[in-house]
């Protein structure tokens, strides 16, 4: 890093157009502010999903109902804490109290399972909102971590191309760790759609789960989207996303009978 | 908090008629806090009349020279780099934050791994770090620099560079390209382009063969050298750019933010800036905060924790007065610079214009 020491003085350009030919920012030093504010708001999003995420499995590690699926929910529920830490480390780096973060809200906090909570909810923290919901047993917990790992598979991997090089880093990271969670989900329901009974209860979480990870990956037409192509900060848009998503998913619940 | 740690400057060398290498000693107290690793850099601070500046330099030292050295080149107006260049004695002492930055690659003594580092002018100074680390710390690996000026006079550490050469004989390899004299070879001469970089791939490179390419130096350049590695197969995670710092703050000017007086009671008219929209609006002075004026205003201002402690929302004091309730997150200087956490900032004045854009 150096200031401005630029080789060649006639060769400047817009960060604009670097940002949109593919260019990279790679400090708080050299984010100006605009970029800054949706940056910090994009990776507060994805700390407070983990960190909310995490909280609320924590009560599947006591639900699992064999030493696999305990070690399989403990791990899941470590693991996002540690992504959780990794994304909060480059916010610190911009200023944010890492310590008071943590306390700063009530991470395992769920509203009543019937509520209807607008995706766009503003207030408190920034968890996405499918984590606002209450899980209710295991085979609930599992099919909510298979259909919501999946869409942190596809979010991640368009989010690993963004434009702040030190985030794409830590995704590129997190990302195979994301898809094991959501395998282990798989395996675990696999066992479950082996018998009728959790089959059953298994279809029921689908239905309620499925609208509510879809809400997750925002509204198909989004200012907020085109502003963040713009900075290099997201690439593929919701709607493709979630399509992309939602075939998959469908996939591969029809390959366990529960479509 | 970032905390400034004040280093005893130890030698100052001329590299070029324009820059310098300053050689920097901490206290013991803060030995191991500037252990740092190589391609990080340092962020400075000094008052000019009575007003801070903050500088950053990247670290051109390796991690087994057992000192701290930064190189520093001047630019034209730049009130730091001048100052560096043309008052700074052995014997002064420069505050500074700890070193930062992740412009590296984690090293395992026994892989054997081959990197390739695009620098231009003083974009040298990381990569310089880099390259010395590397060479001696991953005895099996290799290193090509492909090194960007305008003429010989202006290259920064060429001498450092060419002992290196003849250290590490067959493991360094160094390219000069110059600008504006005319090489032996055709190739080295002029500005690193497209055409350029295929040359180079076909001629010098094996891009096949490279784990890590390491770019530090203009942006133009820097894209053009990225494209050209994407195309030839590597991918992202194997490419490492090193931007110039851009966006400091340059003069800071003082104002007073926080006010005495406590809110009062009645309106405040407030504008806020955010992506070069103005919208105003009135609001009641009743300890509702300025950022959420602004949402229920219908304005898509970024925010995140609303406690004071993230910094997503922090935005700049234009006119008017405000008062933050809680602060965990800015930093003094930004304080006095005028910015402020908007989810915290309630108004006292009549009226009260603030930017998210600044």
């Amino acid at each position: 890093m150096t200031n401005k020491a630029a080789l060649l003085d006639d060769e400047t350009m817009s960060l604009a157009d670097y940002l949109s030919r593919g260019g990279r920012l790679t400090s708080p030093d050299n984010v100006p502010p605009r970029y800054r504010g949706e940056l910090l708001r994009l990776m507060s999003s994805f700390v407070d999903s983990e960190l909310a995420g995490s909280a609320g499995f924590a009560d599947a590690i006591n639900w699992a109902p064999g030493l696999k699926e305990r070690i399989a929910a403990s791990r899941i529920t470590l693991e996002k804490v540690d992504h959780a830490e990794r994304v909060l480390d480059l916010m610190s780096d911009f200023g944010t109290d890492k310590a008071l973060y943590n306390k700063a809200h009530s991470w395992s906090a769920r509203l009543p399972r019937d509520t209807h909570v607008d995706p766009k909810r503003q207030g408190g923290d920034m968890r996405l909102s499918v984590f606002h919901y209450p899980l209710q047993n295991w085979t609930d917990a599992v099919v909510m971590n298979l259909l919501m790992g999946l869409a942190t598979v596809h979010q991640l991997q368009e989010q690993c191309l963004t434009s702040y090089q030190p985030l794409g880093e830590v995704f590129r990271q997190i990302l195979p760790r994301e898809k094991r969670h959501m395998e282990l989900a798989l395996e675990g329901l696999e066992r479950l759609a082996g018998d009728e009974a959790t089959a059953a209860e298994a279809r029921a979480s689908v239905d309620y789960w499925m609208p509510r990870v879809a809400e997750t990956f925002g509204p198909a037409q989004s200012a907020r989207f085109e502003r963040l192509h713009q900075l290099g900060l997201r690439h593929t848009d919701n709607e493709t996303l979630r399509t992309a998503w939602k075939a998959d998913a469908e996939a591969r619940l029809a390959g366990l009978g529960l479509a | 908090m970032a905390r400034f740690h004040s280093l005893e400057v130890t030698d100052i060398r001329r590299d070029t008629r324009d820059a310098v290498v300053v050689t920097l000693k901490p206290s013991d107290a803060d030995r191991d806090a500037f252990d740092f690793t190589q391609g990080q850099y340092l962020t400075f601070r000094r008052d000019f009349d009575g007003e801070e500046l903050r500088r950053s330099y990247s670290i051109c030292a390796g991690k087994d020279e057992g000192c701290l050295k930064v190189g520093i080149k001047r630019v034209e107006g730049g009130a730091f780099s001048t100052w560096a260049n043309e008052a700074l004695k052995v014997g002064d002492r420069l505050e500074a934050m700890t070193p930062m930055g992740r412009f590296f690659t984690e090293l395992d003594a026994s892989k054997a791994k081959n990197y390739l580092g695009f620098a231009g002018g003083s974009g040298i100074t990381p990569v310089l770090s880099i390259i010395k680390t590397v060479l001696a710390r991953e005895p099996k690996s290799t290193f090509t620099l492909i090194y960007a000026n305008r003429q010989t006079s202006s290259i920064m550490f060429r001498e450092e560079l060419e002992d290196l050469k003849n250290l590490y004989l067959g493991r360094f390899s160094l390219i000069h390209i110059l600008e504006t004299e005319s090489q032996e070879i055709e190739l080295f001469t002029g500005r690193i382009d497209p055409e350029k970089m295929e040359m180079l791939f076909r001629l010098w490179i094996d891009a096949e063969e490279v784990d890590t390419a390491f770019i530090c130096g203009p942006e133009p350049m820097m894209l053009t050298i990225a494209d050209s590695l994407r195309k030839h197969g590597l991918s992202d995670d194997q490419i490492r750019f090193e931007l110039f710092a851009s966006s400091q703050p340059g003069r800071a000017r003082t104002r007073a933010v926080s006010a005495s007086a406590a809110a009062g009671a009645g309106t405040c008219e407030v504008s806020v800036t955010l992506d070069g929209t103005t919208r105003s609006f009135t609001m009641e002075k009743d300890g509702t905060a300025v950022l959420d004026a602004a949402i229920a205003n219908a304005m898509d201002a970024p925010y995140a924790c609303k406690a004071g402690v993230c910094s997503t929302c922090r935005a700049k004091v234009i006119e008017g007065e405000v008062e933050m309730e809680v602060n965990h997150a800015l930093e003094d200087y930004e304080v006095r610079a005028g910015y402020v956490l908007s989810c915290q900032c309630i108004p006292v004045s009549d009226k009260v214009v603030i930017s998210y854009d600044e």
